[in-house]
């Protein structure tokens, strides 16, 4: 195991603040504190050369959950081991086995030229010449930083600097890479080729990957396995397909028919022998179509088309499975709804 | 000393930047630099249209004076050369979040925000400084010997410790404050009290200016050494240096218990 996580918590305490400027001198002498859990209870272990999407919605504690693994965060409790060194206590030694990349924010300096950037980061990680010759003819393949390897950073597009930032990440050629939103506001070409050099990284070197996305694409592109955290605690973990599987059970049939009050008539549940909850019916007259939402476990899609087909002509199928992305949006509601349930039962308590 | 070679070749890096920014903006420069010395005029014509006034201060005479004021700049000078980062720190990086970027990297944390910028500006410090202390040597104020020269050195060295701890120190509270530019900004200020003999201010003051934040120990305490006769170099130089290494400890310790305290900022 490269990284294993136990049982780690974060709360940040903070002091009460009221509104106003009465309430700001109350603050003064209040000594209320507000404790907001961030990450609660978290344990997961990642073998190495995987590459992990880690997601949840925002204020998950996502970032908070990685800044722990790396070492910027000192967990309140529990432990993280990166390679059997614990960033909060041997923070330079696992320093040297990761690289770093958050979407949103430069780690090079805004006002030098990449490569003056890139011989400081050489400095730093203590890169030999012939490591940083080679690193970086690897990189400039994948990355092609040649193009704006003069300029200042501040200079570079967002999608240019996406690139130096994970060239830079990359240069001391870590064993563990984390990502933190690496696609947020990149058109798609370039994305795609951060994708791909992700990909070709991890292939290369076996680096283990772990990162945070809001974009569903990254995680259906490039990750073997998901987390998924809400409200502080993880609440999924497991492979693509497994998630798909145990949520996206529901399914959709659109069939073009001939004639659709003959369609109208048929009754899946008399038929079949189901409950009307497993499945909803939708018509449309424009398109003379009729879309069947059903559980997949109930029905199958071969009785339900049977059963149109029985009644009437159908000219064309489309069947949709469930994409990833209404998936975790499901689950992200489902997360929310017992959440306001809880406090509506805490209030009436 | 493998690792303290590669601090050396970073910090080279840094410094060659520094070079290259000078050679680049020399309007910048210069005019940073002219504003600095009208300043510093300023303050040197208030000494002069005291002792217009009054032929002494305190016992002190002009050329002493200006003397003390000069020796005073000079650490001053150095600190705000070599450290002047530490500002960012405490008005930016915590609150932020910028510091990240030094957590993740397998370097000391102190040193990471210190190379990171020389500051051009300080150059005028360290000019007006050496300046002054000419034009008061040249009225004899202070017999030259080697070991005043050495000692000399050493306490400029020691002094500008003294200074950046105490900008350390204030700037780690950032840590748990998130913001801690104003509070080290009230405390860098008391720095202006360096630049005269601590006896002329009311008590109070120098309590503060002796023990609190010491800066009474980074020029008038070690420049009396050298303009008095008869004063022991352990009681003014010596303890100019062990008030360094003790008040650079425990900034030290604060700072790096921040660094523990540290919360980021979310996204």
């Amino acid at each position: 195991m490269i990284i294993e996580v136990n049982n780690v918590s974060k709360e940040f305490v903070s002091p009460k603040k009221y509104p106003g400027l009465k309430g700001a001198i109350k603050g003064l002498f209040s000594n209320e504190k507000v404790r907001k859990m961030a990450v609660e209870d978290i344990s997961f272990s990642i073998e190495e050369g995987e590459i992990v999407g880690y997601i949840g919605s925002n204020g998950a504690g996502k970032s908070t959950t990685i800044k722990m693994m790396t070492g910027i965060l000192t967990p309140t409790s529990g432990q993280c081991l990166i390679r059997g060194i614990d960033p909060s206590k041997e923070r330079k030694k696992n320093a040297q086995n990761i690289g770093v990349v958050f979407g949103q924010r430069t780690q090079l300096w805004w006002d030098l030229p990449l490569s003056e950037s890139f011989s400081i980061l050489k400095e730093i990680y203590n890169v030999s010449d012939e490591d940083y010759e080679s690193q970086m003819k690897f990189l400039n393949e994948v990355l092609e930083l040649e193009e704006f390897w003069t300029r200042p950073v501040r200079n570079l597009s967002l999608g240019q600097r996406m690139r130096a930032d994970l060239g830079a990440a990359l240069l001391h050629n870590p064993k563990v890479l984390y990502l933190d939103e690496p696609t947020i506001g990149l058109d798609l070409v370039v994305k795609d080729n951060i994708r791909k050099a992700i990909r070709e990284i991890n292939e290369k070197y076996k680096t283990t990957v772990i990162l945070t996305t809001h974009d569903i694409e990254d995680i259906e592109e490039l990750c073997n396995r998901i987390i998924i955290i809400d409200d502080g605690k993880k609440i999924y973990d497991g492979s693509l397909e497994n998630l798909k599987e145990k949520y996206g059970v529901t399914r959709k049939v659109t069939m073009e028919v001939k004639n659709l009050k003959e369609a109208r008539q048929v009754d899946l549940s008399s038929a079949l022998h189901v409950s009307k909850e497993a499945y909803e019916v939708t018509t449309d007259k424009a398109t003379n179509s009729v879309e069947v939402a059903f559980d997949k476990h109930c029905l199958s899609i071969s009785d339900v088309i049977a059963q149109y087909m029985k009644h009437t002509e159908v000219k064309d199928i489309q069947i949709q499975e469930t994409e990833l992305s209404e998936i975790v949006k499901e689950i992200y509601r489902h997360g929310m709804e017992q959440e306001t349930k809880q406090n509506e039962e805490g209030m009436v308590s | 000393m493998k690792e303290l070679k590669r601090y050396g070749r970073l910090y080279k890096v840094f410094v060659a930047q520094f070079f290259k920014y000078l050679v680049q903006s020399r309007v910048d420069f210069l005019i940073g630099l002219m504003g600095f010395f009208l300043t510093q005029a300023a303050g040197i014509a208030f000494l002069y249209l005291v002792f217009e006034q009054i032929p002494t201060l305190a016992d002190w005479t002009l050329p002493q004076l200006i003397f003390i004021y000069g020796f005073a700049q000079i650490p001053r000078g150095l600190d705000h050369l070599f450290t002047d980062n530490i500002w960012m720190v405490s008005w930016w990086y915590v609150v932020n979040g910028q510091f990240d970027r030094y957590m993740l990297r397998p370097m000391n944390l102190f040193f990471q925000v210190i190379c990171e910028k020389l500051q051009p500006d300080a150059l005028g410090e360290l000019m007006v400084g050496i300046l002054l202390l000419a034009m008061s040597l040249s009225n004899g104020v202070v017999a030259i010997s080697g070991t005043k020269i050495i000692l000399f050195i050493i306490s400029m060295i020691a002094g500008a410790v003294i200074y950046t701890s105490i900008k350390l120190l204030f700037a780690s509270f950032a840590f748990w404050m998130k913001v801690s530019g104003p509070v080290l900004y009230t405390a860098y200020q008391l720095a202006d009290f360096a630049k005269y003999p601590t006896e002329i201010y009311a008590k109070g003051i120098r309590f503060i200016i002796t023990w609190i934040i010491p800066f009474g120990f980074v020029a008038y305490l070690p420049a009396s050494y050298f303009l008095k006769p008869g004063v022991s170099p352990w009681s003014t130089i010596g303890l100019e240096c062990m008030l360094a290494v003790v008040f650079f400890a425990i900034s030290y310790g604060v700072f790096h218990f921040g660094t523990k305290a540290y919360e980021s900022a979310g996204n």
